[in-house]
């Protein structure tokens, strides 16, 4: 397949469905199926907004979403083959699965970004009045997190980088879940949880701990992307064009919504905001106050966090969790968001 | 069908008047032989193909690691020293849990094999705390044991302590009653009814529920790791599942079903010694 004989193709195919969205809806049929792996929870709004205002059928492509509960099970889901595509936040899981070719970056998800509270450090009652009162004096302490190569454990390992000390000088107690992590938390068995802004919110307000800050303000870094299967670019690249075209106009549309600050720099309500908050809530089965309370930051052009990405290889290599002879730059290809 | 019979009773019949006659065996159908190369010769086979099957490509690598890439894990394991220390945590975890919910099971499963009050209560409650699974209450044991050892040995504890109960009791009451009632129409005491009679009859019940409640907590033991522990197979098994090191992950189940076999072939050695009674 040569490129001039894709790029026609790709163009004749969109503006076929171009035509039959609009004009001929009795060729709806016509659409190509894909699919795509997501979580349920505000950070894969564009994914949601893009199904449901229609910017997938505008391509051609007739998107279908697949649930799944945890982060580590989307990539699983992509290498079996079992969607196309797949958006999640990056774990260990995730780079030992691209080191083996079965999936691909292509394009940015959210990330934690300053002024927008996503990830907490959480301290009990105790270990805050014991001096745990600012995200530095985590070094030494013991933090629950979900589990051994999660973000919360690359979120530790970035703090530690930023104030010096390493993921050695703290005392990682992975309890595999958010329920086993608060329980050990309330019950004091641990100094600190790392925790999304629900549960954080949460546990301060049941008067347990203490929020002492934000991941996004200390470590602003590349908390989730876009991915497929290498073999999906390679066989069907006019989709995968068009899925990241329809993603970039609805990643446009939350950017304005949601990430727009005024001259203070507060946030500030963009253009369809409530529309776009109830298209979050619908889609995730929440009440929109709290959709509205954790919705991330991410880039209007999906452009990644290309250095956070070489570092977050190059961190789990170094804990001994990802393959060393992983070459960090091969786990993405950006070509479709032009970096 | 008469016809028949008496044709066939005739020529056996007539050989017996002329003296004694050799007799073949015919009992011997089911009798169980030792092959013991025919297991060992099965999983080759099925670890040939399994390797074969990766090698020409029918398997992916990362779907189903191949035996070699399995035992380069496992070799790894052994060159660092990581097996021995998540072995003996584990290990440890094991016998300690273990122990105690055999022992608390034992206990009240012979005080309801003996005692109708005793079993009136605990039938019941038996039949209702049983089918609650331990990994649902993990929340809840940390925040009664904390995340230290004693929530791991309680986690393990409760899913023996049930198993045993029911094999203890069910055990006992298998023990056959006319022994019982003999022995009591001879007067002999109480307590030596229970050490000659009932304990040796209800041995092989209960030493078959030993064989249940160890695999129990060999499957409990990768639950419990799943709070907070550093070491342990379980929590080997668990991380490798995390990072997709399949390969690793393979190579931690390995091992756990070797600690099966090496439990069960220990178990089997109590019983031949045990029961030789028998």
């Amino acid at each position: 397949m040569s490129f001039t004989t894709w790029t026609r193709r790709a163009v004749l195919g969109g503006l076929t469905a171009t035509l039959a969205a609009t004009a001929l809806p009795a060729l709806a049929q016509t659409l190509e199926k894909s699919s795509v792996g997501v979580l349920a929870l505000s950070s894969s709004g564009p994914i949601f907004i893009a199904k449901a205002k229609g910017y997938f059928a505008k391509e051609g492509l007739d998107v279908e979403l697949k649930m799944f509960t945890s982060a580590q099970q989307v990539p699983v889901a992509v290498a079996s083959g079992d969607v196309d595509f797949g958006v999640t936040g990056l774990t260990a899981g995730f780079y030992n699965l691209a080191a083996k070719g079965a999936v691909t970056i292509v394009a940015a998800q959210s990330r934690d970004e300053p002024g927008f509270p996503l990830s907490a450090y959480v301290a009990t009652n105790a270990a805050y009045e014991a001096g745990l009162t600012k995200p530095s004096d985590l070094k030494g302490k013991r933090i629950a997190i979900t589990t051994v190569g999660s973000t919360f454990h690359y979120m530790i390992g970035i703090l530690g980088q930023k104030y010096g000390f390493t993921v050695k000088d703290v005392t990682m107690v992975p309890l595999q879940d958010v329920p086993k992590m608060v329980s050990a938390f309330k019950g004091g068995q641990v100094d600190a949880i790392l925790a999304p802004s629900t549960v954080s919110r949460q546990v301060v307000a049941d008067g347990a701990g203490k929020i002492v800050g934000w991941a996004g303000d200390e470590t602003p870094w590349q908390l989730g992307a876009l991915f497929t299967g290498p073999k999906t670019i390679q066989q069907r690249r006019p989709v995968v064009e068009k899925f990241i075209r329809a993603y970039k106009t609805a990643l446009a549309e939350y950017h304005a919504a949601f990430n727009a600050k005024d001259s203070s720099g507060a946030l500030v309500k963009g253009p369809g905001y409530d529309e776009l908050v109830a298209i979050i809530a619908e889609a995730t089965k929440q009440k929109p106050e709290i959709v509205t309370a954790g919705l991330p930051y991410a880039d209007p052009q999906a452009k990644l966090l290309i250095d956070d990405v070489v570092n977050q290889v190059k961190f789990w290599q170094s804990e001994g969790q990802v393959d060393k002879t992983l070459e960090p730059k091969s786990v993405m290809d950006l070509s479709f968001v032009g970096q | 069908m008469s016809e028949i019979l008496r044709s066939d009773a005739l020529p056996s019949a007539s050989p017996s008047l002329s003296g004694p006659q050799p007799v073949r065996f015919r009992g011997g159908g089911f009798t169980v032989r030792r092959h013991p190369w025919a297991a060992l010769a099965a999983f080759a086979v099925l670890i040939g193909l399994w390797e074969g099957a990766s090698r020409i490509g029918l398997a992916s690598p990362l779907f189903l690691p191949p035996p070699s890439a399995v035992g380069a894990a496992l070799s790894v394991m052994v060159t660092d020293g990581s097996l021995w220390l998540n072995l003996k945590a584990s290990l440890g975890r094991i016998a300690v849990g273990w122990t105690l919910g055999t022992l608390g099971g034992m206990l009240v499963g012979f005080a309801m094999g003996i005692g109708s009050l005793a079993r009136a209560v605990g039938v019941p409650l038996v039949s209702a705390f049983f089918p609650i699974p331990k990994i649902a209450l993990l929340p809840l044991f940390i925040l009664w044991f904390g995340i230290g050892e004693p929530s791991k040995f309680a986690t393990i504890g409760f899913g023996v302590f049930f198993p045993t109960v029911i094999a203890t009791y069910s055990a006992i009451d298998s023990v056959p009653r006319n022994l019982i009632r003999m022995a009591q129409s001879f007067g002999l005491p109480w307590r030596s009814i229970l050490r000659s009679i009932v304990l040796p009859g209800a041995l092989p019940g209960i030493l078959a529920g030993f064989r249940i409640s160890s695999s129990i907590a060999l499957i409990l033991v990768v639950a419990a790791e799943m709070i907070g522990a550093e070491y342990g197979i379980g929590a080997f098994v668990l991380m490798a599942g995390n990072l997709m090191q399949t390969d690793t992950l393979l190579a931690g189940v390995l091992v756990l079903s070797l600690m099966g076999l090496t439990i069960g072939t220990l178990l089997s050695l109590l019983e031949r010694r045990l029961l030789k009674w028998r």
